[in-house]
Formats: structure tokens, C-alpha cells, sequence
């Protein structure tokens, strides 16, 4: 596709989110090239960013009428209908289409099912759910609908295992573990021998288990623990890994012994308290473990997450907004905190705001995900095909 | 608890011997301590034993991993109870006659389900002698009536009348939904003896309840 150079100035400003200055090149490509149907799109997703819904409207389907294949012009559109609120026939026909275009897009057809929820059409929302995780059965939010959906139809009983269940498959659940060991991102060196300072053959053992080298790291731990059996930190490195690898009792056998010898460490806490949330019959003992960690980090949203979600175990569903609640506050962002608030309202009748929470959550999953960069370059790339 | 149980129970888990693991559960209960207390008592200090013994390479990997599938077999017998103690008190909800707004009443109704009530759901569409019909069959003493609209929460009144006219005024009904919560006045003019605003909502007003029927038993 040739596209005008100005058309490039605009794509590369808006990657670098500088939206405003995106948005003037945009209009100035537009000016040399009205038929650009990337650049509408572009020009939609910008407007979308900056919440005027209408003009992304406006663009987006500009876009579409000049290419009826133009994928990212589908997101956008979508996504703009969904903020807008109050247009789910439109939406539906957007995200099915755009499903169309692109079959193999998960996200496509998640976004249809909520299309479809929001519309009343159930049955066909689950289907679209169902779909999304034939294509990824590791779709967390395709889950999560799927929980809203059991729990609109069998109430919280049913709903919480499966809450569970896209959580443990939630990218920010294992990031909460290490936002706790307190260790910066970084990839396994490999060449950290036995002699190495303490702190460096933990940071590498740490690593390792961030890069889901779970047999490594617990390598790295054995030899930690040669040195000193007593090293709590170690010992809960451990049960995270064991808890990675379903083996949920010598997970719950390392967090138990590093909280004998260390009871404020945070991260064994994590380790203690997800073990317990796995078993239904232990709900209070989760709670118990999970209100010890939101008190000793109240600025990471998921500790208060994790402990809502144990509350809702117990039918505390009061408690369980508050904390739900607190977490969105924290990270607005958090998709696991928007659906758990969704829940909880739909348990208290407030529709409205529920349907609310679960689409700034889809919003902010979506965007996540790159999924508007990912159509768009492989609509360029493709030339427009 | 009697001494050195904890340490028996982690050598039966090392030594890979369910048998005598849950024989130790037994006998630990059967000493009086109470099945909800049995996890953090016995369970908990032997998984902490064994944690410690994998650390400190008193055991290896193999035997760590073996003692664990003990641990699990175990598991069952040292959980607190899953479901909680019956609470005696049925009861009979439904969304009214010509309303099919099903949400609200299966939220509540999996709540109190869980919560230990005997919950007779009628599902949606419930004409008000069919409320009736259930109370009388299932001698449930508390009726839920679900209504999105108007109309058909102005109906409940009906539902009221029934119980009355057949002697069963004693009946506690509880209604839920948008018109009661829009209009505070609208649940006493239906004859209601109270609003349910939410599943919290019903746990509390059904705890209430429940608790008064005890005490018009008892006196």
C-alpha cells in the first residue's frame, strides 16, 4: 500500500502517544489523501483514545466505506459503539463483520459476545465466548463473560470457580508475585554460579521463574537453601513455583514453613493465600492470609482482588465491593477487578453499572492486548488486502 | 490435642502411608477436636514439618512429591465442612406472573441456597396461587416474589391476599426488585413485611427472619 509520508508522520507520532500532534498529521495526510483508509482508521483509533466517540465513528466508518477489509477500521468502530454506549445492534454487526474479516482474531469474537450480553441475546453471547476459547483456551476475559454469564443464570456459587479460573490465567497474577519479591524484570542471566553473593543466585533463581523455568529455578532455590534451610524468601520462591505446577500442597508446605520463619513476608503470604482459594472449603482461611496482604501492600490492586474474591466465597458481598472497588481505584486498568465489580453488582440489581464496568474493562483489555497495532500493521503490510 | 500427633501425621505423609494418616485424623478428632479446627491444628503445623524436612534436604524431591499426594488424600478429612449447617427455614421464589427478569432471583436464590436455606425456585412467570400451592406443599414459612415492573410488582399485592384468605398469614413475603427500590411506600401497599435490594440484602433480612421464627418457636 503506498501511503503518503505524512500518513507515516501520523502513524508514528500516535505510536509514540502523541495523540494530539497524531491527530493534526492525520487531517494533514487526509488533506493530501482522503482515500487512505489506514489513516481514517488511525484517525478513529486517536479520536477513540481521546473518548469523542462520534468522530471515531465518523472516521472509522469512512474507512470501512473506502475499504470493506480494513480490520483495525472494524476495532475501532466497535469499540467506539461499545463507549458510546446505547448502540448494541450496530456493535453486533461490527464485530461480527470484523470477525469475518479476520476469523482467527480471538479478541474479535470475545467482543462480539459482549456485544451479544449487552443486547440480551445470551445464548448467543456464549456461543461467541465458546468460539474464543476453541481459538485460545486461555482467553481470560472470554472467562470472565463466561462467569458473569453462570452467575446471571446459577448466582455466585457457580460464578466464582470460574472468576478463579481466568484469573490463575491472567498475566497480572503472576506480576503481583513479583511486584512482592521486589525484584526488577529482567531475563535469567545463566551464568550465575554457586559462588555468587546470596542476593545475586536469588535474583537469577527469581528470573528463571519469571521466564517459566520452573525446574530451574527450583534448581536455584535447592541450592539457596543448601547454604541456609532457613531462608524464608527462598523457601516461598519455591512454593510459587510448585503453585505454577499445580503441585498445590508442596506449594502450600514451603509457604507454610517461610511464614513460620518470616510471618510478614509478603510473597509467601501470595503463595499461602492462592493455595487456600483453590480449595473451596478453605475460603476464610484464603480471606484470613489474602486481608493480611492488602494491609501490608494497600497499593497493589490485586492483593485487594485476590482478597474480594475470597470475601465472595464467603457471601460477603459488601465487603467484597469495598475491595473490589478499591482496586479499580487503584488501577482502573485491571480487568480482573472491573469483572469482580461487575459481579458484585449484578448481585446488588445495579445492571447498569455493571454492564459499565465490563465494558471499560474490554476497553482497556483490548487495548492491552495491541490489538488495534496488530490489525493495523498487518493491514499495511498486506496493502490493504 | 493429644501430644506429638502433628509429628505422626508428617511421618505418615514422609513415609507415604495414607492408612495411618487418616488413622491419626481419627484419632485426633475423636480426642474432641472439632472438624473445622482440624486443618489448622493438624494439617497445617505437619505440611509446615514438611516443608521445613524438604529444606533442609531431610528428605529428597521424590519423597517431598510423595509425602504431598499423602497430603492430598488426606485432605478431605481435615477440611472445615463445605456446606453450611442447614438452616431449617424454606424458601418458596419466584418472579411474578408476566415478568421474565430471571437475574435478580437466581442471584439471590444460589446466595441463600448457599447460605443453608431450602430454597424452592419457581422460576419466572409465577401466577400468585402457585406461590400459594408451593408454600402449603413444602411448609416453607418465607415467600420471595421478584417483579422488574411495575404492573406485575403491583400484582404481589395478589400474592398477599392469597396467603391470607387461606389462613397462612404467619407467611413471611419479601419482594425484590427496581419498582420496590424506586418506591419505598410500594412494598407495605402490596402487603409486604419487607424489601430484598440485593443477594447481601436477602442473607440479612433472611438471617433476621430466621432468627425471629426461633424465637416465636421458643416462647
Amino acid at each position: 500500500m503506498s501511503r503518503s509520508q505524512q500518513a507515516m508522520i501520523a502513524e508514528g507520532l500516535a505510536r509514540q502517544g502523541r495523540a494530539a500532534e497524531a491527530v493534526a498529521a492525520c487531517y494533514e495526510a487526509l488533506a493530501i489523501d482522503d482515500r487512505d483508509p489506514a489513516t481514517h482508521a488511525l484517525l478513529a483509533e486517536l479520536m477513540l483514545g481521546e473518548d469523542f466517540y462520534d468522530e471515531a465513528i465518523a472516521a472509522a466508518t469512512q474507512a470501512i466505506e473506502l475499504d470493506p477489509d480494513c480490520s483495525p477500521a472494524y476495532l475501532a468502530l466497535g469499540l467506539a459503539y461499545d463507549r458510546r454506549g446505547g448502540m448494541w445492534d450496530q456493535s453486533v454487526l461490527v464485530w461480527h463483520e470484523l470477525a469475518e474479516v479476520v476469523p482467527d482474531l480471538v479478541i474479535a469474537h470475545v467482543q462480539l459476545g459482549e456485544a451479544f450480553a449487552a443486547a440480551a441475546f445470551d445464548e448467543e453471547a456464549r456461543d461467541s465466548w465458546k468460539r474464543a476459547l476453541e481459538l485460545d483456551p486461555r482467553q481470560a476475559r472470554a472467562h470472565y463473560n463466561l462467569a458473569i454469564d453462570a452467575l446471571k443464570r446459577e448466582g455466585m456459587s457457580t460464578a466464582l470457580p470460574l472468576i478463579r479460573t481466568a484469573g490463575a490465567l491472567d498475566p497480572s497474577q503472576d506480576a503481583l508475585f513479583f511486584a512482592l519479591v521486589g525484584l526488577p524484570e529482567r531475563e535469567p542471566q545463566g551464568d550465575v554460579g554457586p559462588d555468587a553473593p546470596r542476593e545475586v543466585r536469588y535474583a537469577e533463581a527469581a528470573a528463571m521463574a519469571r521466564a517459566e523455568d520452573f525446574f530451574g529455578a527450583v534448581d536455584a532455590v535447592r541450592s539457596l537453601l543448601d547454604d541456609d534451610p532457613d531462608d524464608a524468601r527462598a523457601l516461598a520462591l519455591a512454593g510459587f513455583c510448585y503453585l505454577k505446577q499445580e503441585a498445590t500442597n508442596e506449594a502450600m508446605a514451603c509457604a507454610v514453613r517461610a511464614l513460620g520463619l518470616a510471618p510478614d513476608l509478603v510473597e509467601a503470604m501470595y503463595v499461602l493465600g492462592t493455595t487456600y482459594a483453590q480449595r473451596p472449603g478453605l475460603a476464610k482461611h484464603a480471606a484470613r492470609v489474602f486481608l493480611a496482604l492488602a494491609k501490608a501492600r494497600p497499593l497493589e490492586p490485586l492483593a485487594h482482588v485476590l482478597l474480594a474474591e475470597a470475601l465472595l466465597g464467603l457471601q460477603r458481598y459488601r465487603q467484597a465491593h469495598k475491595a473490589y472497588a478499591a482496586a479499580v481505584a487503584l488501577d482502573p486498568a485491571c480487568v480482573r477487578a472491573r469483572f469482580g465489580l461487575a459481579a458484585v453488582l449484578f448481585s446488588e440489581g445495579s445492571y447498569a453499572e455493571a454492564q459499565w464496568h465490563i465494558r471499560r474493562a474490554a476497553y482497556y483489555d483490548t487495548k492491552r492486548l495491541g490489538v488495534f497495532w496488530d490489525l493495523f500493521d498487518r493491514y499495511v503490510e498486506g496493502g490493504g488486502e | 490435642m493429644p501430644d506429638g500427633e502433628v509429628e505422626r501425621l508428617y511421618r505418615a505423609f514422609v513415609e507415604a502411608d495414607p492408612a495411618t494418616a487418616i488413622r491419626v485424623v481419627e484419632q485426633v478428632r475423636s480426642s474432641g477436636v472439632a472438624q473445622a479446627e482440624l486443618f489448622d491444628a493438624l494439617y497445617v503445623p505437619a505440611l509446615a514439618m514438611l516443608g521445613d524436612a524438604w529444606a533442609r534436604r531431610a528428605i529428597d524431591e521424590l519423597a517431598f512429591t510423595q509425602a504431598a499426594v499423602v497430603a492430598e488424600q488426606v485432605s478431605s478429612f481435615v477440611m472445615p465442612p463445605l456446606v453450611r449447617p442447614d438452616t431449617g427455614v424454606g424458601v418458596v421464589l419466584g418472579v411474578m406472573h408476566r415478568d421474565h427478569h430471571s437475574v435478580m432471583k437466581n442471584v439471590v436464590a444460589g446466595a441463600l441456597k448457599e447460605a443453608g436455606y431450602r430454597v424452592f425456585d419457581l422460576g419466572v412467570d409465577v401466577r400468585a396461587s402457585d406461590f400459594l400451592e408451593r408454600v402449603e406443599e413444602t411448609g416453607a414459612r418465607v415467600v420471595v416474589a421478584f417483579a422488574e415492573m411495575l404492573a406485575t410488582a403491583r400484582a404481589v399485592a395478589g400474592v398477599r391476599d392469597l396467603l391470607d384468605a387461606e389462613g397462612r398469614a404467619d407467611v413471611v413475603l419479601l419482594v425484590c426488585g427496581g419498582p420496590f427500590a424506586a418506591d419505598a411506600s410500594l412494598a407495605r401497599s402490596v402487603g409486604a413485611n419487607g424489601v430484598v435490594s440485593s443477594a447481601q440484602g436477602a442473607l440479612d433480612v433472611l438471617d433476621r427472619v430466621r432468627r425471629d421464627l426461633l424465637q416465636r418457636e421458643a416462647s
